[in-house]
């Protein structure tokens, strides 16, 4: 009989002690991350014709506290280009809003939503969606819209 | 006699380029959206509801220094902050930022995407693009997207 309430004990710790585990190993972006993004259907361009191309994208995400922040690091474009945005994650998801770096005033601008989820701790997957802010009454948003995939590897900590 | 009109006329020219200097930083500093701001925003209630919601959030919108872009946090009426980013050209001001999500699922959670004109004190008749977390098959954005609107009023 001892032994039987014993077991049931053990049982009902192991119980309560999983969902603690589980929270401890909580998915992060902080960190740095490259990621690689390919066009969905074929689609370069969007409707209007605007584009971000496809580079490789080094990203920096932070978090201090309930303050998350990310950067892109354009090294590719130039030495201080660096646009700038935010972040969440719920659970195996995430998202990030950025801004696009738009130095001639004329030319198409945008923001960026990424949306993914992690593979593993080291790997992601997910789209951009991307609203310029060229307004095309085609979209339900009213906005020029175009959407690509990427794939993102965590960068190993002191490797260039 | 002619030393002092030209005495004159360099005092005037100083006055009056002290005057061009400090109107320039005066227009420059009505436009720039840096500083602290009160926004209302208002969106749809989830991607499936016709109900709209309120936000009001405390903007403090950081310098860009010699970026385009510059850094935000936005502290709605629960004390929530988070990070945001934005970027202006003229009076044209967009701003990005990730709603805060209710740990409870009470709220819908979404990104927001806002383009504003800085008038003066004021940011009036803005735009907003909401992207909700929930997959859309049929939506361009692949997600459920939304239009609301916000106003801005800088804060002292």
């Amino acid at each position: 009989m001892k032994l039987k309430w014993a077991i049931l004990f053990t049982a009902f710790l192991l119980a309560i002690a999983a969902p603690q585990a589980g929270a401890q190993t909580e998915r992060t972006l902080a960190g740095e991350w490259i990621m690689v993004s390919s066009p969905i259907n074929g689609e370069n361009f969007s409707r209007l014709g605007n584009s971000l191309g496809f580079p490789d994208r080094d990203m920096v995400f932070t978090q201090e506290g309930g303050l998350r922040n990310g950067v892109v690091l354009r090294e590719d474009v130039g030495a201080n280009v660096r646009p700038l945005g935010s972040w969440r994650v719920m659970g195996n998801r995430f998202s990030a809003a950025f801004q696009l770096w738009c130095p001639v005033a004329d030319g198409a601008c945008g923001s960026v939503i990424m949306r993914g989820q992690f593979l593993s701790d080291t790997t992601v997957k997910g789209t951009m969606t991307v609203f310029f802010d060229q307004p095309d009454e085609g979209r339900p948003t009213g906005y020029d819209t175009w959407v690509f995939s990427f794939r993102g590897s965590r960068k190993a900590e002191g490797s260039n | 006699m002619r030393g002092r009109i030209h005495q004159l006329i360099r005092s005037a020219a100083a006055v009056m380029l002290l005057l061009l200097l400090v109107g320039i930083n005066v227009q420059a500093g009505g436009k720039n959206f840096e500083g602290r701001w009160l926004l209302t925003i208002t969106i749809p209630e989830s991607p499936t509801s016709n109900s709209k919601r309120t936000i009001t959030v405390t903007v403090e919108a950081s310098p860009r220094g010699d970026s385009l872009n510059g850094r935000l946090t936005a502290t709605d009426d629960n004390n929530r902050t988070v990070s945001g980013a934005w970027r202006q050209v003229g009076k044209q001001v967009s701003i990005t930022y990730e709603l805060p999500c209710a740990d409870d699922g009470s709220t819908a959670c979404g990104s927001l995407v806002m383009l504003g004109k800085v008038k003066g004190e004021f940011v009036k008749k803005g735009k907003v693009i909401v992207m909700w977390d929930t997959q859309s098959d049929t939506n361009p954005a692949l997600y459920d997207t939304a239009n609301g609107s916000f106003n801005g009023e800088r804060l002292p």
